[in-house]
């Protein structure tokens, strides 16, 4: 019982951020690059409601503007994360032998690199930008899928349905996809929903090192960097996204538990 | 076991041991060697070391400080009396010796400084007396003397020696006690200082990256002093919660926007001129940097003795901008509406004050129909982006101007990188002659009469688009008495200031 | 046992090696010329060339990667470019700030999280249980830079308890530690909750409490050292994270560790300072991801290596 009321909140949640994503337009009162330098650091005003940044710009707007930088960046990093770890994972589980070993000696040195470092060598490289953010937070992101993906298939490949399928001729990739595949689900979701909030505030700690999403693009991690010098005079500048944030991270873990307990009641 | 160790002292805490002044600085200096110094922050630090042959004073004249007099016999040579009874702190005496050793090693393309440059028109240093030496230039250098104010390290017996192997000792007014490598650099008063002994114990110079930590260090008592790099915002509420006292002076520190000049539309004049039209500099000084810059005309401020302010002003006339753009062949396709006449890109640090600044620019050309595209970088792409020409628009700023000179490093065609800092390829003849021109002109009087029609003709031209002048901000403790701001920024007041009232 | 340690040691060096690999290629492909921030402006380009010979940075990128390998054998990983001073004697000046703060970051992290993990996990479904997973899910959600500048407002200025930053006694580490061990507290607390609930099972949670205190140590006792297992891979995983991760709480705190050195060095091209850093960093990880294994190994010996 208790249990829906966990999924329920999350998802609530979750489809109310996607929804202010999806309506920007609609629901921001004002556009989020507008600036209005006489109007600086506003606590509240009639038109403002939650203030105003250093630029003027109404902050309402742009937290509801920066679910969409945030929730892109999210979603892109874990997809395509999912998408390689996945291959990765799978053929090394399945095929074995060296390349098994291979692979797996490439994913323990990406994870011995410090990941952050790569991050901002590659965005040095890149220069900065939204697309490039995603690519520097996928280079590491993929290993911890690609692990998940072998263990469970290294677990299920003795199994006997799989075995058997083997035995009837199924071609591997056919024995991954359909026998597989349905097993790896579970975790991998609840895996994902975790990254989703891990890669929403990684953005924002490139946005601390100078790399991520360009202004005047808000995001919130870009937000709470930018309002983070304002601490003392203005708090209201990183506690609206900083809210954001938690209030999302939230959400997704609300859902991962959920369906973790759900999906998986024991595991192993 | 390290936990444990917490209660001992470590050497560079935030203790403040009393009679020492500490002062936040937001890097650790890069090269204390005065002979390799490139950084502001190793520079002002060296001055507080080392003694030069002359220095700047607060308003940028040249004095003799090591030198007891100097004069030119000709066009082409120096000749110094040095002060005797000056003494290294490592006790050694202080002679002609050590000044011909100190630009010699400069000299020598071994030791890869990066002075070396600066001082190409050196021909020979000469040892006439102990207590006198001869410059002598290959050709008459009238900056030259701005090399003057480089510390001079003692004599070493062997020569040649590994750059950055240890650092000299100095002669100045402070002496380097301790290192802390990323955290602190302490300096210690010289007992035995040719002038009078600085009143201060001594100065810690505390690395503190992060601005507002430096702030909240101030507040706790833990900084005493702190010059620029501060949010302007802070200001205020440092001037609310502390009993600091603030300063605000006029500075020599130039912040521009460089324009690449192959750029097809940016090379169009009429384009540069409407850009720096469009520019409100007022509002943004006023909101963003919060009073604390004067709009700019060019790269020499009103101190500079070379500084001509009847040339055009470029001031905010956003109606005057539109036009120029039509007549120079970019109508606005409609009118008030979105879509924008051209775009260009604008490259910039990615320093949250930079962006800001970058942003309020972008509104500001968005009106008369400029599309800016900001494109923030850190500093070593930015840097080689610009040095390679990969750019449109950029914007950044000149430290330390001293010597009207600089303006042949930047404008001049034979500069154009790698040989120099001509970033926008700009190219003009008759720029070109006048710049050779106040190089080879040792006359004050007619030095300043070329100058005057550089800055004219600059100004008219626009290759680059001048902002502001930043002004310099400092932040003190009440306790601190006696410091005097140098335009450049310079601490060297510090060997004056004294501590009083102070609680330990 | 034996032929399993060798076999982890022996993969080691590859994997070391690998990623010694990728960062030398790496930051010697990005854009931005060491030269040119060590000689500034005034340089012409015959003393530009000049310096880029002494320092063999005008050798093919092979050559120089061979010579690094080379070098690397002897023990030697060469000088900064910049700090007066060979690479292991900088690395080795700012190792001690570097474990101190991972130590009190892990030590606060455990000392937060396991009472609460464990009285989440025997209180489940109470109001115990909620408000540890709110807490957790604040730790996670909470950036470094904005938590850290939030401690010392409260701490350092307002109450006045704590200096502000900088590295100095037991009261300098707290703030800097409290600020890096939070998200690492909150992945504990998580984890370990989960793994006791799982090892534990939960009709023998509730019987065990409704038979009294005595059956609960007991359990605890038990159940706490299976349900360790996964929690120290998570553990171990994270600490390499930690390592590079405190970047952001060592700029923010002028805590002279290696990550702001590392970060340092890359802003300046300082090549082989770079490289040195990640060296460290890498071995680091490996050092305690092999110690992770051999306990691993220790506690559960039904575990194999391989398939």
């Amino acid at each position: 019982m208790e249990n829906s009321h966990w999924l329920y909140a999350g998802t609530t949640i979750l489809v109310l951020v996607i929804i202010a994503a999806l309506f920007a337009p609609v629901l921001a009162p004002h556009d989020p690059a507008r600036q209005d330098l006489e109007q600086d650091l506003l606590t509240y005003s009639r038109s403002h409601p939650l203030g105003t940044d250093k630029l003027g710009r109404d902050i309402l707007s742009r937290t509801i503007y920066g679910s969409r930088v945030s929730l892109s960046v999210g979603i892109a990093t874990v997809t395509l994360s999912l998408a390689i770890g996945l291959a990765i994972g799978s053929l090394s589980g399945y095929a074995g032998g060296w390349v098994d070993q291979l692979l797996m000696r490439l994913v323990d040195v990406l994870l011995a690199f410090p990941g952050i470092l790569l991050a901002i060598a590659f965005a040095a490289v890149l220069g900065p930008g939204l697309h490039h953010v995603v690519i520097a937070l996928c280079l590491i992101g993929w290993t911890g899928y690609a692990r998940l993906v072998r263990g469970e298939i290294l677990a299920l490949r003795e199994r006997e349905f799989v075995q058997a399928a083997q035995a009837l001729g199924c071609k591997p990739h056919r024995v991954v996809a359909r026998h597989l595949l349905p097993n790896l689900l579970p975790p991998l979701l609840i895996q994902a929903t975790f990254g989703l909030a891990a890669a929403i505030i990684a953005e924002g700690s490139l946005s601390f090192l100078g790399l991520g999403v360009e202004p005047p693009t808000p995001s919130w991690g870009a937000m709470l960097n930018e309002g983070r010098q304002f601490l003392l005079v203005a708090p209201h500048l990183t506690a609206y996204p900083g809210l954001a944030i938690m209030i999302t991270v939230l959400g997704l873990n609300l859902l991962g538990d959920a369906l973790q307990d759900r999906l998986e009641p024991r595991r192993r | 076991m390290i936990l444990l160790s917490g209660g001992c002292r470590f050497p560079g805490s935030s203790d403040h041991p009393p009679g020492y002044l500490v002062v936040g600085i937001e890097s650790n200096p890069l090269e204390l060697d005065p002979r390799y110094a490139t950084d502001a922050n190793s520079v002002r630090i060296d001055a507080l070391i080392y003694n030069s042959l002359l220095r700047a004073d607060d308003r940028l004249r040249l004095r003799p400080e090591l030198a007891s007099e100097w004069k030119m016999t000709d066009e082409r040579t120096y000749v110094f009396e040095l002060r005797q009874h000056v003494k290294f702190h490592n006790g050694k005496a202080m002679t002609a010796r050590d000044v011909k050793y100190t630009y010699e090693s400069m000299l020598d393309p071994r030791n890869h400084s990066p002075k070396r440059p600066l001082l190409k028109a050196l021909e020979a240093v000469d040892v006439l007396d102990t207590y006198r030496v001869r410059f002598r230039l290959s050709v008459p250098h009238a900056p030259f003397p701005e090399q003057f104010t480089i510390g001079i390290v003692p004599a070493r017996s062997n020569g040649m020696e590994t750059p950055g192997a240890e650092i000299p000792p100095g002669s100045g007014p402070f002496m380097l006690d301790t290192i802390d490598p990323g955290e602190s650099i302490t300096l210690k008063a010289n007992p035995s200082y040719w002038e009078e002994k600085a009143p201060l114990a001594g100065i810690i110079f505390k690395v503190v990256p992060d601005a507002m930590v430096r702030a909240l260090e101030f507040k706790k008592g833990t900084i005493d002093f702190l010059q620029n790099d501060l949010e302007p915002d802070m200001l205020p509420w440092l001037k609310k919660h502390t009993d600091a006292e603030f300063d605000a002076h006029e500075g020599t520190t130039f912040q521009y926007i460089g324009v690449n000049l192959n750029h097809p539309i940016l090379k169009n004049r009429e384009v540069r001129q409407a850009i720096a039209l469009a520019i409100d500099r007022a509002s943004i000084i006023r909101h963003l940097l919060k009073g604390f810059a004067t709009p700019a005309s060019g790269l020499l401020s009103p101190i500079h003795w070379a500084y001509n302010g009847a040339v055009p002003q470029w001031s905010f006339n956003p109606e005057k901008a539109k036009r120029l753009l039509d007549h120079a062949g970019y109508p606005d396709p409609d009118g008030p509406g979105p879509l924008p006449r051209f775009r260009i890109s604008f490259k910039t640090t990615n320093l949250d004050l930079r962006k800001r600044i970058a942003e309020a620019l972008k509104e500001q050309l968005a009106r008369v129909g400029i599309e800016l595209e900001i494109r923030t970088y850190e500093w070593g792409t930015f840097y080689s982006d610009i040095k390679n020409g990969n750019f449109h628009l950029y914007s950044l700023a000149w430290v330390g101007v001293m010597d009207p000179d600089i303006y042949y490093q930047m404008f001049h065609s034979a500069s154009i990188p790698p040989n120099g800092d001509n970033r926008g390829h700009y190219s003009n003849p008759e720029l070109d002659r006048l710049l050779e021109q106040g190089r080879r002109t040792t006359d004050a009087a007619a030095r300043k009469a070329v100058y005057v029609q550089v800055q004219r003709i600059l100004a008219d031209e626009l290759p680059y688009i001048p902002l502001w002048w930043v002004k310099n901000v400092t932040v003190q403790n009440a306790a601190i008495k006696g410091f005097v701001p140098y335009p450049d920024g310079d601490l060297i007041s510090l060997k004056k200031v004294s501590l009083q009232n102070r609680l330990p | 046992m034996k032929r399993y340690l060798v076999q982890r040691l022996l993969l080691f060096v590859p994997t070391l090696l690998g990623a010694l690999t990728l960062v030398f290629f790496f930051i010697h492909l990005i854009p931005g010329d060491p030269i040119e921030v060590m000689l500034g402006e005034t340089a012409s380009a015959a003393d530009k060339e000049d310096l880029r010979h002494a320092l063999a940075l005008d050798e093919p990128i092979f050559v120089q990667y061979a010579s690094f390998l080379g070098a690397l054998a002897r023990g030697d990983l060469g000088r900064s470019l910049y700090e007066q001073g060979a690479v292991t004697e900088i690395i080795r000046a700012r190792l001690p700030a570097t474990f101190e703060l991972t130590l009190g970051a892990m030590v606060l992290a455990v000392l937060g999280s396991f009472p609460l993990a464990i009285l989440a996990a025997l209180n489940r479904r109470s109001w115990i249980d909620r408000v540890a997973l709110l807490l957790s899910l604040l730790g996670l959600s909470m950036p470094n830079f904005w938590l850290g500048p939030l401690l010392m407002i409260i701490f350092s200025i307002h109450l006045g308890w704590l200096p502000v930053s900088g590295r100095g006694g037991f009261s300098h580490l707290l703030l800097p530690s409290l600020t890096l061990g939070l998200g690492m507290a909150a992945i504990l607390t998580r984890i370990l909750r989960a793994s006791l609930l799982q090892v534990a099972g939960e009709d023998y949670v509730q019987t065990a409490r409704a038979k009294g205190l005595g059956e609960s140590w007991v359990w605890l006792k038990h159940t706490l050292r299976n349900a360790l297992l996964p929690v120290i891979t998570i553990v171990s995983l994270q600490l390499g994270g930690l390592l590079a991760g405190a970047i952001i709480t060592e700029t923010i705190f002028s805590w002279p560790g290696i990550g702001r050195l590392t970060v340092q060095a890359i802003q300046t091209r300082d090549y082989p300072l770079v490289q040195g850093c990640v060296l460290t960093l890498a071995v680091s990880y490996l050092v305690i991801n092999f110690v992770t294994d051999i306990c691993y190994r220790l506690a559960d010996p039904r575990i194999t290596y391989g398939k």
